[in-house]
């Protein structure tokens, strides 16, 4: 099993190395190939079972964008046969159409059919609880941008914000592609979410640590759910 | 000008200070706050020291700003400062209101402030210092400085276009800062004592700012911390006070100034510590001390110790170690330091957000850019992780390679000291956030009591 983590020295912000270390936990005869910016990514030539990239700065980002414009074909294709993909943070801006900033637009990918609007003068924090299907999904919110998106969001909005402030849902979610904005460790703290993940990439392996795991989702559950917290 | 509006604000702020300090209150800002709410432009108005050195940066702020009040001090001047109080915008003008006469005329001749990275446009529109050290950026709190570079470019927009910038070769992104400034620079040769650094999790700056290269490092220190070079001809910048050695036998200190060599008293034997007192060093040097006088001056200082702390009791030694919580890299530096002291060791982690707990819950993603896996060698027998987080915590020691019998999460810290292991280490480390120390203390005590107990000594 190949898993690929696109641009780890640049796509590595807030915690969220923490989603593949604890995959490696969960996965540990798999294959992780850490493509660096210069280097082909692995995706040209094979098809990975998880295709992943995190969160990275506004100026990385642009960086990322023009580095992967060479790839779109590919990735589209990738989509399409249901290869999985998991893009937290602001990395799933990039496969839009582009992101505006306040010294003109990014162009995107244009995989997705989502605008993002940057916006450095205000951040915006939140915790989020949702729901993927019957899944309860818990996450933190920290950015600068807002995004108006027509593909079907990854998990409907429970309490938080969405995709942006009044939206139902969160992030993208195209065949096995999962887009969210969700960052920090996603997989860490959504059993659930990766129990099923793992079933989509061909693996009947159970989460790593699952006991622990569990127990702590229970507790966070609960605190997100406690209407007298604020979560925001 | 000063306005009736003005004198108004300071007058508040003196009597708001004399009412705190008759209630035995710290009054680190609100007297600065209540000040700039009568008069929005209080700082642009009240009376400033001729010369003014402000110190900015992620970690090591306040220890560079105590090391320079005290330097001065020990070298006879009278200096104003905001060491006792905060370093956002009312912090500093809570220090200069107390620095001032009742007519708004500042009564010394040299200021020294720390000054929060995130407050820089609302300070530096007003406060112009002299001479600006930047200890160095890394992420911090995700919530208030996104990332470093967010925070460089932020400092690069305020940061006055006078101020001589005092800054570190060896950090890539706060030596960058504010390019047009005049600057200055210290770095750090390999030490002796260094070996190559493990692999920590954070590394603020991955490629090459120019082109985009993967960073190739000669020598990395910590996270991004050292000496690079890439092929298209970038490379760090050249100190111009660079640390050349340190025997920590003699606790001295070798540095090639400009080209020559001086030596001066080592202060603490902590590398993060010895970028502190460089940071010094240059500042005093530039500010025209003689090499003699920041030695005499060196001599009659230490290292404020409120963030460490040790004893030994029957046989073992507690060690208390606060950091930032919410800051990655100033907890991975505890852990190192963990790692590379000597015999068995315990370690409680009281790192829980202390504001978070009560009100929301707190985002523990910035645990996944901590060093956790330092924790995981054979030296370690046990690990405490404490609070509302503890389960996190401990998913994130089972992550990092820790054995879970290892691992003993309890719930809060009056359970700490009844779930250590005595008998399985000589050393405790109680590593705890800022705003733990009280608790903090309290659990010591508790250790302390226990330790006695157990051995009847």
């Amino acid at each position: 099993m190949l898993i690929e983590i696109l641009y780890p020295e640049l796509c590595n912000l807030f915690g969220d190395t923490g989603n593949m270390r604890y995959l490696k936990s969960c996965l540990p005869e798999a294959e992780f190939a850490e493509t660096s910016l210069h280097d082909e990514p692995k995706f040209i030539s094979a098809a990975p079972s998880l295709i992943y990239m995190g969160p990275m700065t506004e100026r990385a980002q642009e960086r990322v964008a023009q580095r992967l414009m060479q790839y779109k074909e590919r990735i589209g294709e990738l989509i399409e046969s249901g290869c999985c993909f998991l893009f937290t943070g602001n990395a799933m801006e990039v496969l839009g159409e582009g992101i505006e900033t306040a010294d003109g637009t990014i162009e995107g990918l244009g995989i997705l059919k989502l605008r993002a609007k940057r916006d450095m003068k205000n951040r915006h924090n939140s915790l989020f609880l949702g729901k993927f299907g019957d899944m309860d999904i818990v996450g933190f919110h920290s950015r600068f941008s807002t995004a108006e998106s027509e593909e079907p969001g990854f998990a409907s909005v429970v309490r938080g914000s969405g995709i942006n402030k009044g939206a139902q849902s969160e992030g993208v979610r195209k065949n096995n592609l999962f887009g969210t904005n969700l960052l920090g460790p996603l997989l860490v703290i959504n059993p659930d979410f990766t129990q099923f993940l793992l079933g989509l990439m061909g693996s009947d392996s159970k989460i790593a640590f699952e006991e622990t795991s569990r127990a702590a989702f229970k507790a966070r559950l609960a605190e997100f759910k406690d209407e007298k917290r604020h979560l925001d | 000008m000063k306005t009736i509006r003005f004198f108004l604000a300071l007058w508040a702020a003196k009597i708001i200070k004399l009412l705190l300090r008759l209630l035995r209150r710290p009054g680190t800002y609100f007297s600065g706050k209540v000040a700039i709410k009568i008069c929005p432009d209080f700082l642009g108005r009240i009376g400033r020291p001729e010369t003014i050195i402000g110190v900015t940066g992620t970690n090591g702020k306040t220890t560079v700003c105590n090391m320079i009040t005290d330097l001065l001090e020990a070298g006879g001047m009278d200096v104003l400062s905001n060491r006792l109080g905060s370093n956002i915008n009312a912090g500093v003008a809570t220090a200069l209101a107390d620095g001032a006469t009742i007519t708004g005329r500042c009564r010394k001749n040299i200021g020294v402030l720390e000054i929060d990275e995130r407050s820089a446009r609302l300070i530096y529109p007003y406060i112009k210092p002299d001479y600006l050290v930047i200890t160095n950026l890394f992420r911090d709190s995700m919530r208030r400085n996104a990332h470093s570079e967010y925070i460089a470019s932020i400092l690069t927009e305020y940061i006055p276009k006078t101020s001589k910038l005092i800054l570190n070769a060896d950090d890539l992104i706060s030596s960058a800062v504010a390019p047009e400034n005049e600057r200055v620079y210290f770095g750090m040769e390999r030490l002796e004592s260094e070996t190559e650094a493990p692999e920590n999790i954070v590394r603020d700056i991955g490629v090459c700012p120019d082109c985009g290269r993967t960073l190739k490092y000669d020598f990395r220190r910590y996270h991004h911390i050292g000496k690079v070079s890439c092929e298209c001809g970038f490379a760090s910048k050249k100190p111009d006070y660079l640390a050349l050695s340190a025997d920590f036998d003699k606790m001295r200190l070798t540095v090639s100034e400009k080209g020559e060599e001086r030596e001066y008293t080592l202060i603490s034997d902590t590398v993060f510590n010895i970028y502190n007192e460089l940071a010094a060093i240059t500042l005093l040097r530039e500010l025209g001390k003689t090499p003699e006088e920041v030695e005499a001056a060196l001599g009659k200082i230490e290292v404020v110790k409120s963030r460490f702390w040790e004893e030994e009791k029957c046989g073992k030694t507690v060690t208390m170690l606060m950091s930032k919580g919410l800051n990655a890299v100033a907890c991975s530096r505890s852990f190192d330091y963990i790692r590379r002291e000597p015999g068995k060791k315990i370690v409680a982690l009281m790192y829980d957000d202390i504001f978070d707990e009560k009100e929301t819950s707190e985002n523990i993603a910035w645990i996944y850019d901590v060093d956790y896996e330092f924790l995981s060698t054979d030296d370690i027998a046990q690990v405490i992780p404490c609070g509302v987080r503890a389960l996190d915590g401990k998913l994130r020691l089972l992550i990092a390679g820790v054995p879970e019998e290892k691992i003993s999460p309890v719930s809060c810290e009056a359970e700490v000291a009844d779930a250590i292991r005595y008998a399985e280490a000589d050393r405790i480390f109680l590593l705890y956030d800022v705003y733990r120390h009280n608790i903090a203390v309290k659990v010591r005590a508790e250790v302390m009591k226990k330790i006695e107990e157990a051995s009847s000594c």
